[in-house]
């Protein structure tokens, strides 16, 4: 075969709304509010937010995760391109606008929480889901051993990939198990149903209510990452010095939200040196927007080395 | 010609097949191969006999064979990474290969070299329910991690109709999907941890149970899942889980012609059943699985259409009317569905059947692995009628409609002068369209070196040099898998 030749310019992706294929192209400092009113009208939502004014850049830059990715997986895996600014300030295309690829090597993934040491996004393809008309937030209540019930028959059942979120969530000494619902209007009851048959079993309190706003947390200060059985315990330890936590608990990711003051990132490294090693032992890790990342292991200095000058070459 | 009116042609006879490749092979003294390799490995391990190795010299491509000079197969992962820090002095390339059930020309020896077979690496080493994970070696097959599962009410997803021979490993290496990964998405969404031997004889973990980056200050495991084997040796996964659906209803429509399955297509994919699977089978394929004794009473000339949707047993018994209703409304009178497992399997029936049925049309066959945003799946599958009809190649398609993933198989005979060439001119251009409606190259497939040539419509001199960026970090020499990915990524000893 004829050696084909290789393009001489980059090809970039340009804002789009595909109804069809349920994607969209934004830039990557559209607020989530402004998102969410580009593509409702086409029937579609993007459920990976948590606070709609802020950008979706900002989003990716705090967490992996968020309470949806229970159902729909992480940022990764619903930011499916991007136009990526290099440190050198050229704009290379990463990623693809469908939503399989094994096209050359990842780096929509390497890049994307990167921490912003090797880039900057400016726009982001993403994969969209139908918005199915009937939104629904179910709160348990009740004893410890209730609660974890709760979230065990919600997570191991056959209803669990239909559930938007299954979050535990600690705020001072309350604690409580939300589930946020997103189903065809017609469909409520068997959720509903099924919500109540989970809070008898466990022996916990029910109250269901309209969604609007309920899992939109606001952007963590600290993101854990651990396994889905060691959330909830995880999320227990660091109630007391947060101010909320919340357990995405499929996920296996604790956000932790804490007062605002100067002292700030001294309490956020407190947290972290009692956890980062058991986090580490399990393959976990901890991130925070109001702390530097820990320097590069020995081993991949080198590796970055290499990568960095493709990055910043002029 | 209209796409329904193509006729199947009977298996060609056939010369003797000869070799077609190892053109390209590394000038290394391989005189004193097998001791050198049975000082890395423990007795009865090292293959060197043309006999031993004529199972190896292709994947499940068949029309390109490249006879590696030597098949190794470590008693275990110790022994695999022992062989690992030997390798470099050998002065040959490694490939790693699975069960070598790959469709892009990826685990073959391209160079020559040395294969390292993974099929010790298979136990199952720990399935943790309350945590979803499991932790696997990187030969254990697909379907061996399923069985054990299920009893478990657990699954892992990705499900490649390979199933049950291919290795997690093989997966891995390329981001493998399957037809339920419409929902359920493929093997990158699924892969916690990676341990990972380098050709420096270094051992890494990048991530773990917990599937975050670890001790690491970047996230390494993402090169590594799709890398294709030219980065590292995979000996164990760490593997996200799922409980498994209660309940699944499969339905089965037909339609008379490409716009109306199209119609049907796009209206299941914006469904709030979200439906598991939406697989496609063209007429040609249909008249492929008529005609054959895997028959499913398929009408022929006949688009056929098949969507799953599973979930809890309540919820998905409400869904089912709706669903059917949908294939009706785009144009179908001939819509079956069912929830009982015998009648089921009789639906799936043609799907299942016709990869495996390409191999009677005639000796050879390319399969394309494109994926494009599915508003363009009429013009693009026209496209292959048009081109195939053309030049008198028989063009099947058998593919993954939900998510646009297209598998035209080109069927021809490589023994027939100018056959081959007639599919790859097909090749380029269906490619070139592709990239131009905003698709790309492979959605489940890997590249290998079947595609490696297409790299270059993807990729603008910065995006390039980025990709060019991650073999030159971990395997600069291009030892592992030469020739693959990118055609230039060549070990010159």
């Amino acid at each position: 075969m004829k050696a084909i030749a290789p393009l001489t310019e980059e090809r970039f992706f340009t804002v789009f709304l595909d109804a069809v294929d349920g994607t969209v192209c934004v830039p990557a400092n559209t607020t989530g509010a402004a998102l969410q009113a580009r593509v409702a009208p086409h029937g579609l939502r993007f459920p990976l937010l948590l606070d709609p004014a802020t950008s979706l850049s900002a989003h990716v830059a705090a967490t992996t995760h968020a309470p949806a990715s229970c159902r729909f997986g992480q940022y990764c895996d619903n930011i499916l391109g991007m136009n990526w600014r290099l440190p050198g300030g050229r704009v290379v295309r990463i990623g693809e606008r469908v939503a399989k690829t094994t096209t050359g090597y990842d780096w929509l993934r390497f890049l994307l929480h990167a921490g912003g040491r090797l880039g900057e996004p400016v726009d982001y393809v993403l994969r969209l889901r139908p918005a199915c008309g009937f939104s629904l937030l179910a709160w348990f209540e009740g004893e410890a051993a209730a609660l974890r019930g709760c979230v065990s028959r919600l997570l191991h059942g056959g209803w669990m990939h239909w559930w938007d979120a299954v979050d535990f969530v600690a705020e001072g000494d309350r604690r409580r198990v939300r589930v946020a619902v997103d189903c065809p209007p017609g469909e409520a009851p068997l959720f509903t149903e099924e919500l109540q048959r989970v809070a008898a079993a466990a022996g916990a309190r029910l109250t269901l209510q309209p969604a609007t706003g309920g899992t939109l947390d606001g952007i963590p200060d600290l993101v854990l990452k651990t396994t889905p059985d060691r959330v909830i315990a995880l999320a227990e330890a660091l109630a007391q010095p947060a101010a909320r936590c919340v357990g995405l608990g499929y996920s296996g990711v604790v956000h932790v939200y804490l007062r605002e003051g100067g002292d700030r990132p001294d309490r956020i490294r407190a947290m972290v040196e009692s956890h980062e090693q058991a986090l580490y032992a399990l393959g976990g890790d901890w991130h925070s927007r109001w702390l530097p990342a820990p320097a590069p292991a020995s081993a991949e200095a080198a590796w970055l080395v290499t990568l960095e000058q493709a990055l910043r070459t002029p | 010609m209209p796409a329904s009116a193509h006729s199947v042609a009977p298996l060609a006879a056939s010369a003797p097949a000869k070799d077609r490749a190892a053109t390209d092979r590394v000038g290394a003294d391989r005189r004193d191969l097998l001791p050198r390799l049975q000082r890395l490995l423990s007795r009865g391990r090292v293959f060197t006999s043309p006999a031993q190795l004529a199972g190896y010299a292709s994947d499940a491509l068949g029309y390109k064979s490249y006879p590696p000079d030597a098949v190794v197969i470590p008693a275990d992962a110790a022994e695999l990474v022992e062989f690992m820090r030997g390798a470099r002095d050998l002065g040959l390339p490694v490939m790693l290969r699975g069960a070598g059930t790959s469709l892009s020309g990826g685990p073959v020896a391209a160079q020559g070299g040395v294969i390292v077979h993974t099929s010790s690496l298979r136990h199952i080493r720990e399935i943790n329910r309350d945590g979803f994970w499991c932790e696997v070696e990187s030969g254990v097959a697909l379907n061996d991690l399923d069985a054990a599962l299920k009893p478990l009410g657990m699954f892992y997803p990705p499900d490649p109709s390979s199933g049950p021979v291919c290795t997690l490993g093989g997966n891995v290496a390329s981001n493998a999907g399957g037809a339920h990964c419409f929902r359920y998405g493929v093997t990158s969404h699924y892969v916690l941890g990676v341990e990972v031997v380098l050709l420096d004889g270094t051992v890494h973990r990048f991530g773990g149970p917990a599937g975050g980056r670890g001790r690491w200050r970047e996230d390494w495991r993402r090169f590594m899942v799709g890398s294709e084997g030219t980065l590292g040796a995979f000996t164990r996964f760490w593997l996200r889980l799922l409980p498994l659906p209660e309940k699944v209803w499969t339905l089965r429509a037909t339609y008379p012609d490409l716009r109306s399955i199209e119609a049907a297509i796009h209206a299941l994919v914006a469904h709030p059943s979200f439906p598991a699977a939406i697989e496609m089978l063209d007429p040609r394929g249909v008249a492929m699985v008529e005609g054959s004794r895997m028959a499913a009473g398929l009408p022929r000339g006949s688009f056929m259409l098949l969507t799953e949707i599973d979930g809890p047993a309540a919820l998905v018994d409400a869904r089912v009317a709706a669903v059917s209703d949908i294939l009706r409304r785009a144009g179908s009178d001939d819509v079956a569905f069912s929830d009982e497992e015998e009648t089921r399997r009789r639906l799936w029936k043609a799907r299942k059947a016709a990869g495996g049925l390409l191999g009677q049309l005639s000796p050879d066959f390319v399969v394309q692995d494109a994926v494009i945003p599915k508003g363009a799946l009429a013009e693009i599958l026209q496209l292959v009628y048009d081109e195939a009809d053309a030049a008198g190649i028989l063009a099947v398609n058998i593919f993954h409609a939900g998510d646009g993933n297209l598998h035209p198989n080109f069927v021809f005979n490589s023994r027939v002068p100018g056959e081959l060439e007639k599919v790859e001119r097909i090749g380029e251009r269906l490619m070139r369209r592709v990239i131009a409606v905003g698709g790309t190259l492979s959605g489940e497939h890997g590249i290998g070196n079947d595609k490696a040539a297409y790299m270059p419509l993807v990729y603008g001199p910065d995006s390039m040099r980025l990709q060019w960026a991650v073999p030159a970090a971990f395997n600069p020499r291009h030892q592992l898998n030469p020739l693959k990915v990118f055609g230039e990524r060549r070990f010159t000893g």
